[in-house]
């Protein structure tokens, strides 16, 4: 089978290679078969059935974080992402996932998560709480419904996003709930290994669920989760991500903000700037913060380098996402901020990750902590 | 055909991983910023000169055809394996050597990237002028061996002017030394500059010795809207004319405007046919003064708006929208072809007009940029190959523009080169003594014809 429905990019492609500039994919591997450009000649080649799908052809596809930078950086308007998504699909039905995310689309068929931990076990984070309301912020009915996402229900060095969130929502007085064991992985997961036809099920779900609390709303933490649900969950819902929810309650003055002093620079997450475009919001948050000095990253917003952690590449590839993670820290510690604001879960933990690994000494956050240390 | 020995003698010399020949690999190396594209049978990544040197003595002797290719931008084929064999990419060897501030200059391996150069040497205030578009993806070593150039050709000059020495591997193995880190030298034939523009056919650039200048601490950007674009044109020729050398002096017609209107935030005037992009840099006292007087000549020569960048940002902005003109033009219909013909400044408005008369007659949508200020013209053909009446009407365009160009003194490449891509009107330039020149001085580099094969010669 062609992939006829990307045949229109390729023609769009000029060939300029201008997307190698901001790829930092490319950055790493050099080669012009990891380069935007060589992935969407590739796939050409396919779509002429000169190239089969071979497990290099899989590799290859797999070295994409799906940050969007290429996209963005494409004079041609090419949309490289919907590409490069859509060689993952083609080269999985023809030749199988590639196997390092095997066990991660496993567990979400198995565990409606990617952790392959009990999906009853998502809120136990909420342990860590030292008064929990009597309901444990799972409901019957609520407004609002917080879905958590995977990497923040089970990976603890993260947990501590879903633990502040609550606790800003509870005391600006928002009906809320989580969906605990009803919450199933978003799909992306599947969406990034090639078999988005297994999150139909996910999509069914979730929907039902967040209908079933009544909800009108869903926030979000995790970027790409609200990118997913925008993508591919049709429904009237509002969806909102933390940034842009908590952004409203300051404006609104359900939220009152102390003063901190401190300088921090702000990294913007892949799939909540250039993907969402939600620029503003975190940034009005963190100005809403008395004392609060923002500096900006060398590229910043819709120019935002990857933390490295995107795509699914870290399962395949831990060297290229640690190598794009060094470089993130190295802007970072540019700016002389000894705090990196971030509003992601994955970014969190790659820069985190790195820093610790590099003995260095920045302070790694999730927006949701400083506005919690800020409400006092 | 390229041998399964010679194969395991190429990979020999680079060891594993070095040598590529899986389709995938061919596939992504078959093509370069220009339309034809070519399946080698090999890809091979050196990582020194030594190394490249090996490569050519084995091709030389089995005959194998080598491309030479940078980061695979240019526009002309330059870079494609036009007769097979094997290409040669510059990945591994994009090393800055040495920054040399006392004596001005920078050594670099030849796949360190433009962008990556002037931005290092800017931190110890120094300056690399030239800037072609694809600057922040194109390598040094593919700007040398296309001479390339950019927007501030006009107060800057291009590549050549910034070469001071070259480390060359010939196509039989030799490895020689051009020029060095002195600004004059005299001493033979001026080898270095044979190399650059070359396009990979006389030799493999492997270490390059760069000029650079002082950083200029002021720079201004003015923006002028014209009511026509022979307004615009007859502006820039007596801008240069009045001795003022701007750094940059870009002109874009309403055709581009249109489609680059709204990039980046970039905003134009609905009644303006033709835009001025204008930079003056140097001293802060004589940029304010230059910029003063380049603002009051655009207007007495009929400007309907002259504004000037009030920040940093917006000056990028301004340039961001035409770094990417190509690009964004070119995605409105199937092919776009990018000229190059370039006239003595003063000729301008003259060629312009041609153009546009001669996109009438032919029925050719064409939109005009330029590196006015130099005299050259970027006209983009947008078309479609597959619509031979199409294509018969885009070459008369062509051949009646370069006669036209060539009659006013011009030349068919300011700086994209010939490639494939103009190989067919090279005699409208060259007579056959200067041809036979050409074809003598590649005969003595490389007696087999074993690099770059099917480029201009």
């Amino acid at each position: 089978m062609i992939p006829i429905e990307l045949a229109p990019e390729f023609d769009q492609c000029i060939k300029c290679g201008l997307c190698q500039a901001t790829c930092p994919i490319c950055k790493e591997l050099m080669l012009e078969k990891y380069t935007p450009r060589g992935k969407i000649q590739l796939a050409r080649h396919f779509g002429r059935n000169d190239i089969n799908a071979s497990d290099h052809m899989r590799d290859i596809y797999a070295k994409c974080l799906l940050c969007g930078a290429c996209a963005q950086t494409c004079p041609s308007g090419v949309d490289l992402r919907k590409v490069f998504l859509g060689m993952r699909e083609q080269i999985a039905g023809k030749r199988g996932m590639h196997p390092a995310v095997e066990k991660a689309v496993g567990s979400v068929a198995l565990h409606r998560n990617i952790s392959n931990e009990d999906n009853l076990e998502r809120a136990e984070w909420s342990e860590s709480l030292q008064s929990l309301p009597a309901h444990f912020f799972g409901k019957k009915q609520a407004e609002v419904v917080y879905f958590v996402g995977c990497v923040a229900s089970f990976f603890p060095m993260v947990q501590s996003i879903p633990v502040n969130l609550v606790q800003i929502l509870d005391r600006a007085g928002v009906d809320f709930s989580i969906l605990e064991g009803e919450e199933w992985c978003c799909g992306f997961p599947l969406v990034g290994a090639g078999v988005p036809e297994k999150m139909q099920a996910l999509i069914r779900h979730n929907l039902e669920s967040v209908k079933a609390m009544g909800a009108k709303k869903v926030v979000f933490s995790c970027p790409t989760c609200y990118c997913t649900w925008h993508e591919h969950y049709h429904s009237d819902l509002s969806l909102y991500h933390s940034t842009e929810f908590l952004d409203q309650l300051i404006s609104q003055g359900d939220i009152a903000l102390k003063a901190i002093n401190a300088t921090v620079a702000y990294h913007d997450p892949c799939d909540l700037g250039r993907n969402s475009g939600v620029f503003e919001a975190p940034r009005r948050i963190l100005k809403a913060i008395p004392g609060v000095t923002v500096v900006e990253l060398e590229n910043s917003r819709a120019k935002s380098v990857c933390c490295g952690g995107g795509g699914n590449l870290e399962m395949v590839d831990p060297g290229i996402t640690a190598a794009v993670a060094q470089k993130k820290l190295e802007e970072i510690e540019r700016t002389g901020a000894k705090i990196v604001v971030t509003s992601c879960q994955q970014c969190v933990r790659t820069i985190k990750g790195r820093a610790r690994k590099r003995k260095s000494d920045l302070e790694v956050m999730d927006l949701t902590e400083l506005v919690l240390q800020a409400m006092g | 055909m390229l041998s399964e020995s010679t194969k395991k003698e190429l990979h020999a010399i680079v060891g594993d991983g070095w040598f590529l020949d899986s389709i995938e690999d061919l596939v992504a190396y078959s093509y370069d910023g220009f339309l034809p594209e070519f399946m080698p049978e090999g890809v091979i990544l050196p990582g020194t000169s030594e190394e490249i040197s090996s490569i050519m003595r084995l091709a030389n002797r089995e005959r194998v055809p080598v491309t030479p290719r940078g980061a695979g931008t240019n526009i002309c084929g330059g870079s494609v394996a036009k007769e097979g064999g094997i290409v040669m990419a510059f990945h591994r060897m994009n090393r800055i050597l040495e920054i040399d501030s006392d004596n001005m200059c920078a050594v670099v391996q030849p796949g360190v990237v433009n962008a990556d150069l002037q931005k290092t040497v800017a931190r110890q205030g120094l300056f690399y002028p030239p800037d072609p578009a694809s600057m922040f993806v194109a390598t040094i070593g593919g700007n040398v061996a296309l001479n390339a150039g950019g927007p501030r050709g006009v107060k800057y000059g291009t590549t050549k002017d910034y070469l001071l020495g070259l480390e060359v591997v010939l196509p039989t193995g030799d490895i020689i030394r051009t020029g060095g880190k002195t600004l004059k030298n005299v001493t033979g034939y001026d080898l270095t500059r044979l190399m650059c523009g070359s396009e990979g056919t006389l030799g493999i650039i492997t270490e390059i010795t760069l000029r650079l200048i002082p950083m200029p601490p002021a720079k201004a950007t003015l923006q002028a809207m014209f009511a026509s674009l022979d307004d615009a044109a007859k502006t820039v020729s007596s801008i240069i004319g009045s001795g003022i050398v701007p750094t940059t002096l870009e002109l874009i017609d309403r055709v581009i405007l249109d489609v680059i209107g709204n990039y980046g935030g970039a905003h134009f005037r609905k009644d303006a046919q033709a835009l001025l992009l204008i930079e003056v840099d140097g001293d802060p006292l004589v940029v304010q003064a230059q910029a003063e007087r380049i603002e009051k000549f655009c207007i007495d020569k009929g400007a309907t708006e002259v504004a000037r960048a009030s920040t940093p940002e917006e000056a990028d902005k301004l340039w961001q929208a035409r770094r990417t003109a190509f690009g964004a033009v070119a995605s409105l219909r199937p092919n776009c072809i990018v000229e190059d013909a370039t006239v003595p400044v003063k000729r301008l408005p003259e060629i312009i007009r041609k153009i546009v008369e001669l996109a009438a007659k032919h029925q050719l949508k064409i939109g005009v940029l330029a590196h006015a200020g130099d005299g050259n013209l970027h006209p983009l053909i947008m078309t479609d190959m597959r619509d031979q009446d199409e294509m018969e009407r885009v070459e008369k365009a062509l051949e009646e523009m370069y006669e036209a160009a060539i009659g006013m003194g011009g030349t068919l490449s300011g700086e994209h080169g010939i490639g494939i891509a103009k190989k067919r009107f090279l005699k409208m330039e060259f007579g056959e003594p200067a041809m036979n020149i050409m074809k003598g001085i590649k005969q003595v580099f490389d007696p087999n014809n074993v690099l770059n094969p099917g480029s201009f010669l």
